[in-house]
């Protein structure tokens, strides 16, 4: 259940940018989660509804984008995802492939209430 | 009317800055913290008596549990350091709890500090608490899939331990799909087997920790 911490830790974070900015009221957060990182949207979302209560993200829509698992090897420079995950390269046996894709655990984007009348 | 604002902050930016601070403060006194996470019963309490026994260094250790001290009691009793975080219902350690920790050790005296986190093996591989290396410990009895079903923390760990392995005779377990599996997601990780009740393995963990140990000094030195 760390998707709780997560997500107090979201509202944390939007709070204070609204703070910052002024915004009154939020519509919609969007996260972008990596597939390693083992976070299970429903109850992210379910965690987000329960501990924004009272807060100006009331209501608002937690939207979950799933960033899919990318490995890269750099000596054969081949490219493979979660279907056969190896941080040993399946094509070269290079011991030193990177994760390019899938540890991704970001705020990406708000969507907030636009009360400004000059706009 | 709404407007969209991109962000692009990472989640937890507030704890990963008290991992920073911690990693800040550990490098200035060149003493290395190694986070132990594995399942309730895979032995890292029993894992930490024995070494603690065994290691010719100035250890602490932080314990990690949902309840209870008696982890922690059962630290103190080798005549080690130790601080109980409960977490009353969390299931994993985080940075700003740890940081606030350290302030009751005796810094100044240390080499090496042990965060045993509360026993699960996914929250704990999730949060960054200032560590230099997280250690994934399994034990045999648990089963040989453990690394395929917890893929983060057996990809994230600077060591792997398989512990009760004088269990061999008594449980199903297929060692070489359990480190070929270790291979694939981690193929730089140290990998140790050992028993802590027999002792079989024991030299070869406690001269990795105390190598770590010796280039974090070095590294303070540099």
């Amino acid at each position: 259940m760390h998707e709780l911490s997560l997500v107090k830790s979201v509202i944390d974070s939007v709070e204070s940018l609204a703070k910052e900015n002024g915004w009154k009221k939020i519509e919609k957060v969007t996260l972008r989660v990596g597939a390693m990182r083992q976070v299970v949207p429903e109850i992210m979302k379910f965690a987000f509804a329960a501990a924004s209560q009272n807060s100006l993200m009331q209501g608002a829509e937690l939207d979950i984008e799933p960033v899919p698992i990318v490995v890269s090897c750099p000596r054969c420079g081949r490219k493979w995802g979660e279907e056969r995950m190896s941080m040993l390269c399946p094509f070269c046996g290079s011991p030193d492939a990177q994760m390019e894709h899938g540890m991704e655990l970001s705020i990406d984007s708000i969507e907030v209430e636009d009360d400004d009348e000059e706009n | 009317m709404t407007k969209k604002i991109e962000v692009q902050q990472a989640v937890m930016a507030a704890d990963l800055s008290y991992a920073q601070k911690i990693r800040d403060l550990l490098a200035e006194k060149g003493i290395l913290m190694v986070n132990l996470i594995g399942s309730p019963g895979s032995g890292k309490t029993t894992l930490l008596e024995r070494t603690l026994a065994g290691l010719d260094l100035k250890c602490a250790v932080i314990e990690g549990d949902v309840a209870t001290d008696r982890d922690a009691q059962r630290i103190r009793a080798t005549g080690t350091p130790s601080v109980q975080i409960n977490t009353n219902g969390g299931c994993h350690l985080e940075a700003n709890w740890v940081a606030a920790t350290l302030e009751q050790l005796p810094l100044g005296e240390l080499d090496l500090i042990f965060v045993e986190n509360v026993g699960n093996l996914v929250c704990p591989a999730e949060f960054d608490i200032g560590e230099d290396c997280k250690v994934a410990i399994s034990s045999l009895p648990e089963g040989s899939d453990k690394p395929l079903k917890y893929p983060l923390l057996f990809s994230e760990a600077g060591a792997v331990v398989l512990t009760k392995i004088d269990l061999k005779p008594y449980v199903d377990f297929d060692e070489t799909l359990y480190w070929d599996d270790v291979t694939r997601l981690n193929p730089k990780a140290r990998r140790l087997r050992l028993s802590s009740v027999s002792g079989e393995g024991m030299e070869f963990w406690i001269k990795m920790l105390h190598d770590w140990c010796e280039a974090k000094k070095a590294s303070r030195r540099s």
